[in-house]
C-alpha cells in the first residue's frame, strides 16, 4: 500500500509510540501531583512546550497543551472573543474547527464575516481588506489549506491587519504547516497558532495552541487549572512527550526539498492527461496535490485506488455530499471539478520510485475508470 | 405481585386456525424476551407475564412492544380476588388531586359483591384517602381497573400500553425485501413484518461506485429492523458488472429501468433458492421516475412465478417518514450515502416505458449471464 492521504493524518513515528509507552507505564505520575516523581514530570512537559515553542520561532509568547486541532481552533476563537460589538473574520477555506466555530458567533448574535477565496485557493485579500475595520476582533486565517495546499501570504494578512484594525488579533491554523513549512510566527506577528501532532508523526489526541499575549484568551473548559488555568484536564503526557520528540526530529527544511521532489515527480506523471487538472497555480504546499480528474467521481476513483493499492483522500469533498465543498466552490470551481477533486498528500519517507509508482498507478487507473464511465 | 398483560388483536378472527397463530405468538413472546427470567401463563384470551426481575419490567415492556400480534399490554398487580387484597391494592394507587373512575369486570360470578357496587365502594374508598381527589366518570384522568378472573385471581392496573397489533410474525409466510439503504424499504419490511410475514433481505451494492459505509448502513438498517423481526439474513450482491454495462450498451434513459428489471429477475432467482414467496419492494407510486405505474409494470413483468408486494404503494412520502421514525430507521436511512440506484443516474430517466423498449434495450445485453454473475457474488450476512 502507498499511503498518500498524509494531509488526514501521519503514521507515528515508532521512536515516538515508545516514548508514549514509556510515560503510560512507567513515567504515568500525575503533572499536577506534589511529590517528586510528578514534579520531575511537569518539568518534562515545561521542556517540551519550549520545543515548540522554538520550533515556532516565537519570541515571546505562551504554548497551551490541548487535545488537538479542534480544541486549539475553538480556545483561539472562543477564548479570545469578548462580548460587545465585536467583528470576526474567517476565511472560507478553513477547516471546520474553524469556520463552524465562526458560524456559532454567528448564531449567537456576533456580526461575522466569512471571506472568500480567490481561484488559487488564497483568501481574497481585498475582500479582507474591505470587511475588517476598527471593530475587528479576531481574524482566522489558516496558514495552509488542507483542501489544496494552498499557502495564504500571512505577512500580506498582518499588514492588513495593522493598517485596518491593529487591536484585532490574528489566529492561524497552522495544522498542515508547522513542522512542514519554514517560518517564525513573529514573522505575521500571529496572536494564536494552532497545532496538532498526528499531522507531523505525532500521536492522535494531541496538540498546542501559541498564544502570543496569555490576556488575550479566557478558558473554554473549566476544572482543575492544569495549563495555567487556560485549559483545565490532566495533560496527556505521553502524547505530549511523542510530540516533542516528533518536533525534535523533524528536519524542515531537508524534509521540504525532499517532497517538493515527490510533488513534481507526481505533478510530471499526471500531466500526462491532459484532462486532469492540478491545482498549483500559486504559492502551494509541497506536501499537497490536489486534482481533479475529468469525468469521473473522486470518490469512486478513491476507491479504485484503493483497491490497486494506492491509498488517497478526498480532502472535505466526501462529507460535503449535501452541501457541495465550500472551499473548492469558493475558488469558483464547478461542480463536475469539485465531484471529480481528490487530495494526495505526501511524507518525507515516500521513496521517488513510491510516487513514480503511485502516480502511473493513477493515471492508469483513472482511465480505466474514465473508459467505463464516459 | 407484579405481572404484564398481555392482549391480543386479530387472533380472535382467525377461527380455526386461532391455535396455529396463538402457538407462533406465543412462541414469538418467548423469543423476544430471550435472556430474561419470567413465567408465562396463557389465560382466559390473555397472556400473563410474571415472576420477572422488577427492575427489568420496562425492558420487556420495551421488548414487547415490539412483537407482532400483540394489541396490548398493561403492567398490573395480580393477587388473590377477594375483597381486602383488592382493596389494599387500589388503596396504593395515588389518585392526589386527580380525577379517576374505577371499573370492575368479574368474570367470577361467585364474586360476592356485584361489579357496580365494588366499582363503588372502591371509589368511596379512595375519595376518603385523598381529600382532593373526585370522581369523573366521562374523562378520568386516572382509569383503575379491576379484573376478576375465573382462577380466582384478580388483577389492577391503570395503564395500557399500545402495541404494533398487526399478526404474528411468520404466519404469512416468508418473502424476499429489496433494502436499498434509503428510507422506505424499511418501512416496508416493517409493514409487511405486521401482517406476519417474516422475511430475507437483497441488497445491491455498487462497489467502487459505492462506499463500504453504504453498504455498513444497510447492514445497521438490518439490525435496527431486526429488533422488530428478529434475526435476519441479508444477501449483499454486486450490481457493478450489470450497472457498467447497462451503461455502456443501453440508451441512458433507461438505466434506471432496465438496472431494476434485471433486480427483479436476480431477487425472484434467489427466492427460488431460497423458498421464499414474496418479492417486496419499499416503492410508493410516483415517488421518482421508476415508481411510476408504467415503470413498475415494465420492472414487474419479468418476474414470472413471484409477487410483488409493495407495502408503501398507497403511502406519501411523510407518513412513510413518520413509520420510519416510529422504528428508527429514519436517521440511518438519511445518512448521505450514495446507494446503487444514484450511480449512472441519466438525466432524463423514462417515466413512461414500454415492455417492448426495455426488451429491445435488453437484447443488447446478455442479461442470462449478468444475472448469473450477481448471484455468484453473493455473500450472506447474518443480522441478529
Amino acid at each position: 500500500m502507498i499511503y498518500l492521504d498524509n494531509a488526514a493524518t501521519t503514521k507515528m513515528f515508532e521512536k515516538g509510540a515508545e516514548i508514549y509507552k514509556e510515560y503510560a507505564c512507567h513515567s504515568f505520575f500525575n503533572p499536577s501531583a506534589n511529590y517528586s516523581q510528578a514534579i520531575a514530570i511537569a518539568k518534562e512537559l515545561d521542556s517540551a512546550r519550549g520545543v515548540l515553542f522554538n520550533k515556532l520561532g516565537a519570541s515571546k509568547g505562551q504554548m497551551i497543551f490541548t487535545s488537538g486541532a479542534t480544541e486549539s481552533n475553538n480556545l483561539a476563537i472562543m477564548g479570545g472573543r469578548r462580548n460587545g460589538k465585536w467583528e470576526y473574520v474567517f476565511s472560507m477555506g478553513e477547516h471546520p474547527s474553524v469556520y463552524n466555530a465562526g458560524k456559532e458567533l454567528e448564531r449567537q448574535g456576533f456580526i461575522v464575516h466569512f471571506v472568500g477565496l480567490q481561484p488559487n485557493g488564497q483568501i481574497d485579500y481585498r475582500q479582507l481588506e474591505s470587511v475588517v475595520n476598527e471593530k475587528t476582533r479576531l481574524i482566522s486565517v489558516m496558514h495552509v489549506s488542507n483542501e489544496t495546499g494552498a499557502i495564504n501570504d500571512l505577512t500580506l494578512v498582518d499588514k492588513i491587519r495593522k493598517q485596518h484594525c491593529p487591536k484585532a488579533l490574528l489566529h492561524i491554523d497552522g495544522v498542515q504547516a508547522f513542522c512542514k513549512l519554514d517560518f517564525s510566527v513573529d514573522d505575521f506577528s500571529a496572536d494564536f497558532y494552532t497545532i496538532s501532532a498526528h499531522k507531523f508523526h505525532g500521536p492522535k489526541g494531541v496538540g498546542a495552541l501559541y498564544v502570543r499575549n496569555i490576556n488575550d484568551i479566557k478558558p473554554i473548559v473549566f476544572g482543575g487549572g492544569q495549563e495555567g488555568g487556560y485549559r483545565s484536564g490532566t495533560e496527556n503526557v505521553g502524547g505530549i512527550m511523542a510530540m516533542k520528540y516528533a518536533v525534535e526530529s523533524i528536519d524542515i527544511c531537508k524534509n521540504f526539498e525532499k517532497v517538493c521532489k515527490l510533488k513534481e515527480i507526481m505533478t510530471a506523471i499526471l500531466s500526462q492527461n491532459n484532462v486532469i487538472s492540478i491545482i498549483n497555480d500559486g504559492n502551494f504546499s509541497p506536501y499537497i496535490l490536489s486534482v481533479s480528474f475529468a469525468g469521473v467521481n473522486g470518490e469512486t476513483l478513491m476507491r479504485k485506488l484503493q483497491d490497486n493499492g494506492v491509498v488517497v483522500g478526498m480532502g472535505s469533498a466526501c462529507s460535503a455530499k449535501k452541501s457541495g465543498n465550500r472551499i473548492l466552490e469558493s475558488m469558483g470551481k464547478v461542480k463536475e471539478e469539485i465531484k471529480s477533486h481528490i487530495r494526495i498528500s505526501f511524507n518525507e519517507f515516500l521513496s521517488e520510485n513510491e510516487v513514480e509508482n503511485a502516480g502511473k498507478i493513477i493515471l492508469q487507473t483513472y482511465q480505466e475508470l474514465w473508459e467505463k464511465v464516459k | 405481585m407484579r405481572v404484564l398483560l398481555l392482549r391480543f388483536g386479530e387472533l380472535y378472527l382467525k377461527g380455526n386456525n386461532r391455535n396455529v397463530f396463538e402457538s407462533v405468538l406465543i412462541s414469538n413472546i418467548k423469543k423476544a424476551l430471550v435472556g430474561h427470567d419470567f413465567k408465562f401463563e396463557k389465560t382466559f384470551g390473555r397472556y400473563v407475564i410474571s415472576s420477572y426481575a422488577e427492575k427489568e419490567e420496562s425492558v420487556l415492556i420495551e421488548k414487547l412492544c415490539k412483537v407482532f400480534g400483540l394489541y396490548s399490554l398493561s403492567p398490573a398487580f395480580e393477587v388473590e380476588a377477594g375483597v381486602d387484597t383488592i382493596s389494599s391494592v387500589v388503596g396504593e394507587v395515588d389518585v392526589s388531586g386527580k380525577s379517576f373512575k374505577v371499573f370492575v369486570k368479574r368474570a367470577d360470578k361467585t364474586f360476592p359483591i356485584s361489579s357496580m357496587d365494588f366499582a363503588k365502594d372502591l371509589g368511596e374508598m379512595l375519595l376518603n384517602s385523598y381529600n382532593d381527589s373526585f370522581v369523573d366518570l366521562y374523562n378520568p384522568q386516572v382509569e383503575i381497573h379491576v379484573d376478576i378472573r375465573m382462577n380466582k385471581k384478580a388483577y389492577v392496573f391503570t395503564q395500557s400500553i399500545k402495541c404494533q397489533g398487526g399478526l404474528p410474525l411468520g404466519v404469512s409466510g416468508k418473502g424476499l425485501l429489496l433494502l436499498s439503504g434509503g428510507i422506505d424499504s424499511p418501512v416496508a419490511g416493517y409493514l409487511v413484518g405486521k401482517r406476519g410475514m417474516e422475511f430475507e433481505c437483497l441488497h445491491f451494492h455498487s462497489y467502487p461506485y459505492t462506499s463500504e459505509l453504504a453498504r455498513d448502513k444497510v447492514l445497521t438498517l438490518a439490525k435496527k429492523m431486526s429488533a422488530y423481526v428478529g434475526k435476519l439474513k441479508v444477501h449483499v450482491v454486486s450490481f457493478t458488472k450489470v450497472q457498467e454495462a447497462i451503461h455502456a450498451n443501453c440508451s441512458p434513459e433507461f438505466m434506471i429501468t432496465i438496472m431494476r428489471r434485471i433486480m427483479m429477475r436476480v431477487a425472484e432467482r434467489l427466492c427460488q433458492q431460497n423458498s421464499l414467496g414474496a418479492i417486496i419492494t419499499g416503492e410508493s407510486l410516483g415517488q421518482v421516475a421508476s415508481q411510476t405505474m408504467q415503470s413498475m409494470t415494465a420492472t414487474g413483468v419479468v418476474v414470472k412465478r413471484t409477487p410483488i408486494f409493495r407495502p408503501c404503494i398507497a403511502m406519501d412520502k411523510e407518513e412513510i417518514i413518520k413509520v420510519a421514525n416510529e422504528i428508527d430507521t429514519y436517521q440511518t436511512s438519511v445518512l448521505p450515502y450514495e446507494d446503487c440506484c444514484t450511480v449512472f443516474l441519466p438525466k432524463n430517466p423514462v417515466i413512461r416505458p414500454t415492455i417492448e423498449r426495455c426488451e429491445r434495450e435488453e437484447r443488447k445485453l446478455d442479461v442470462d449471464a449478468l444475472v448469473e454473475e450477481c448471484l455468484n457474488t453473493e455473500e450472506i450476512v447474518e443480522i441478529g
